[in-house]
Formats: C-alpha cells, structure tokens, sequence
C-alpha cells in the first residue's frame, strides 16, 4: 500500500465531505467532523482497493464502519447521524460512472451496429456498477442505525 | 339523523383542539422532510409535536409529495392532509427542528407558541452566503475530480466551473425554475467550462474534469434516503425518491452530453 496515495485519498475524502457539508448547510463548527467522516470513508476505502477488494466491497466495508463510527460519537456531535454519514460516504458515490452509463446509452443512438454491442455492454457494466456501488453505501449505513434501533427497543 | 348523530364524537371541550395539534405537527414534519431528512425522522418527529401537544393518538402516512396524519384524543379524531414542497437539505434547520420538538415533547408549549417557533425557525434559520457555498462546492469538485484521477492541471478549472455552476444553480432555484431543468442548465454550463479550462490548462484529462465539474449535481442525499426509506418500511416514498433520483441523472447526462458535443465541435 503507497501510503502517499493513501493520504492523498484521505485528504481529497475530507475535502469533498467538508464541502458538501457547507452545500447542505452544516455549521462551520461542525464541519471538522463532516472531514472526518469523509476521511474515514475514502481511507477505508483506498485501504479494502489495495488489498485488491472491488470497488463494490470496498464502498461497503467503508460505508459500515462510517455508519458505525458516526453511531458512536453522535452525541457528540450537534448534527444528526443521517446527515453525518451521508456527507461522509458521498464522496463515494459514482457519480463519474453514473454519467458515463447515461452518455453510453445517448452514443446508442449515433454509431453504427458493429460498435453498438461494445458501447451497450460497457453502458450496461456502468450502471449495474452504479446501481451496486450506491447498494453497497446505502447497506453499509443502514446496517450500523437498525442494529442500534433494535437493540434500543429491546 | 338521531343515529348519525350517535356516531359522531361528543366535544367536552375539556380537551385541546385537535386542529391546530395536527396541523402544528404536520407543519413540523413538512418542515423536516424538504431539510432533507427520511422518512423515519419524519415520523419521529410529528409523534413528538402531536404528542407533546396533548394528542394521545397519532398516525401519518409519509408520501413524497404530502403527508396526511390521524390524531386523536379520547374519542375523538381527526384527520388532516398537508402538501411538502421541494425536497432540499437544510442541516441547520433539520437540527433546530430536533430542539424545539425536545422542548415541545416535555409539554412546554402550546400550539400557539410552537407555530410561532415554527415561523421563526423557517424565516431566521441562518444559511452559508452564496460565495462560501460556491468556493466550498468548487473545492469538494476539485477533491472529486482528483480521486476520480484528474490531474492537477485540471484541478483548478474544475474548482473555477463548479464554483460558477453552483453559483448560477442556487440564482436558478431562487428564480423557482423547475429543479431538473436547472440541473441540465447547470450541467452544461459547468460541464463546458471544465471542459474548456482544461484544456486551456493542458490537461490530459479534459473528459475526467468535465466529469469533475459537475458532481455537485448528484444527489447523494436522495439517493440514500431513498435505500434507507425502503429499508425502513416506507417503500412507497423510496420508489418515489429512487425515480426522481433516476431522472435527475438523466438530466445531468443530458447537459453534459451537449457540452461534450459542443467542445468536441470547437475542436
């Protein structure tokens, strides 16, 4: 593991969740923990990649232990666990596959057949990778709050 | 008549009105649900309003575009219906809401006072002024745009086209024009200035920073709420969330498919 590119990855992760903190109107004396959360995300995630872990199992893995961690320190913190853990993992999302799938389906329409096959299943791959990749987040989350749910009803 | 009148509840009026509990409550949730929460904390939060009001019984029914609740007090009941606007995300005032309904939970204010609360909540909830949004967007692009790969001669065109398209995205919603036209018009604007920054920049990758530049249009939120909602139990409102989700993609694609197409003839 280059543990250069590893921190390259944390800090981009912190960046971005800080960022997208401020677009959802998170304080600035919050906002520490919005980079933090996404540094964690993109840390775990580069980590589970180098291990050689798709991208799939790798969002997953990272999104639990985000929803994990934000379940932990939330009283801690002022903001709710919801907008935690998604500032967090939005870094993750494929937004870059997600445009890729929809612009592959729109050249469908410009090409001839012999490349239609190639650019159809590339689409294809695109969107089931977006489709399991958002999966994957939303799973790694949700697993950590109903866990707690349960175990506070009891 | 006599027997119509057998059914219908007799109003002691020893108990408090149920009108403006219900509507207070479904104000609340309606409040909470455009600051971007999911279906769960919306339902936790109009049981707290209604029930910190005085109602000993409360049902709602969470739709994307409306909510409808039942409440009831001894034997009697009501039902009221509220439409909910643009579905955005608010932390702060999602967090405000989670404090007065404390307060309101512990029997301390009236449906008056909660209303007026309400009120000032929606008009004084602070938000970040368009120029740090724009800066904060464009640096989060820029840090997306690098661990999508972009290099660093197209890192700053990326920060400069998504700062520009959040500012012209925040003018465009302020004007209340329709939320997936503005994602196209934005998309392709910021898509363009990516695009074109970079190479004036002599990026090696122009495609990868038109990409970059308008990631501050996925809707992140959205799309988890939608998982979480189905997850949670309310199927209804997460299908609804996950085609909206869908069609905002699609929208996005389309404006940077014409900024491709527009550079790509500028060639």
């Amino acid at each position: 593991m280059n543990l250069l590119f590893l921190l390259h990855q944390t800090i981009c992760g912190a960046i971005a969740a800080a960022g997208f903190g401020v677009l959802f109107n998170i304080g600035f004396r919050s906002l520490p923990w919005c980079a933090a959360s996404g540094a964690v995300a993109l840390a775990v995630r580069t980590y589970c990649l180098g291990l050689g872990w798709n991208l799939e199992a790798s969002s997953f893995a990272a999104a639990l232990i985000v929803g994990a961690v934000v379940q932990v320190l939330r009283a801690r913190t002022d903001i709710s666990q919801n907008a935690l853990d998604v500032v967090g993992c939005i870094p993750m999302v494929p937004g870059s596959f997600a445009a890729k799938a929809i612009l592959g389906l729109f050249a469908l329409t410009t090409i001839d057949t012999a490349d239609a096959s190639q650019t159809l299943i590339t689409a294809v791959q695109y969107t089931l990778r977006v489709m399991f990749t958002i999966g994957a987040i939303g799973t790694g989350l949700a697993i950590p709050t109903l866990l707690l749910r349960v175990r506070v009803t009891r | 008549m006599d027997a119509i009148e057998s059914l219908m509840p007799d109003d002691s009026g020893s108990a408090p009105a149920l009108e403006p509990i219900a509507m207070v409550a479904l104000d609340a949730g309606r409040m909470l649900m455009e600051a971007g929460a999911s279906a769960n904390g919306v339902d936790v939060i109009v049981a707290k309003f209604a029930r910190g009001l005085g109602a000993k019984r409360v049902d709602l029914r969470i739709g994307y575009a409306s909510l409808a609740i039942t409440i009831g007090i001894g034997s009697n009941g009501i039902t009221r219906m509220r439409e909910v606007g643009h579905l955005g995300v608010n932390q702060r005032l999602d967090q405000e809401l989670w404090h007065l309904a404390t307060r309101v939970s512990q029997h301390n204010l009236t449906p008056d006072q909660t209303r007026a609360e309400l009120t000032r909540l929606a008009t004084k909830t602070p938000r970040h002024s368009a120029w740090v949004m724009a800066v904060a967007v464009g640096l989060a692009c820029a840090a997306f745009g690098r661990l999508l790969g972009v290099d660093w001669l197209g890192t700053g065109p990326v920060f400069l086209a998504a700062a520009i398209g959040q500012f012209v995205r925040r003018e465009l919603l302020t004007r209340h024009v329709n939320v997936f036209i503005a994602a196209t018009v934005v998309s392709f604007l910021s898509s363009l200035l990516g695009g074109l920054g970079a190479r004036w920049a002599g990026s090696m990758t122009i495609t990868t920073a038109m990409i970059a530049s308008i990631l501050l249009l996925v809707p992140g939120v959205p799309s988890v709420n939608a998982q979480n909602d189905i997850l949670e139990g309310h199927p209804t409102l997460g299908s609804a969330r996950a085609v909206t989700v869908a069609v905002i993609l699609i929208f996005v694609a389309a404006g940077l498919w014409f900024g491709q197409v527009l550079l790509a003839s500028w060639h």
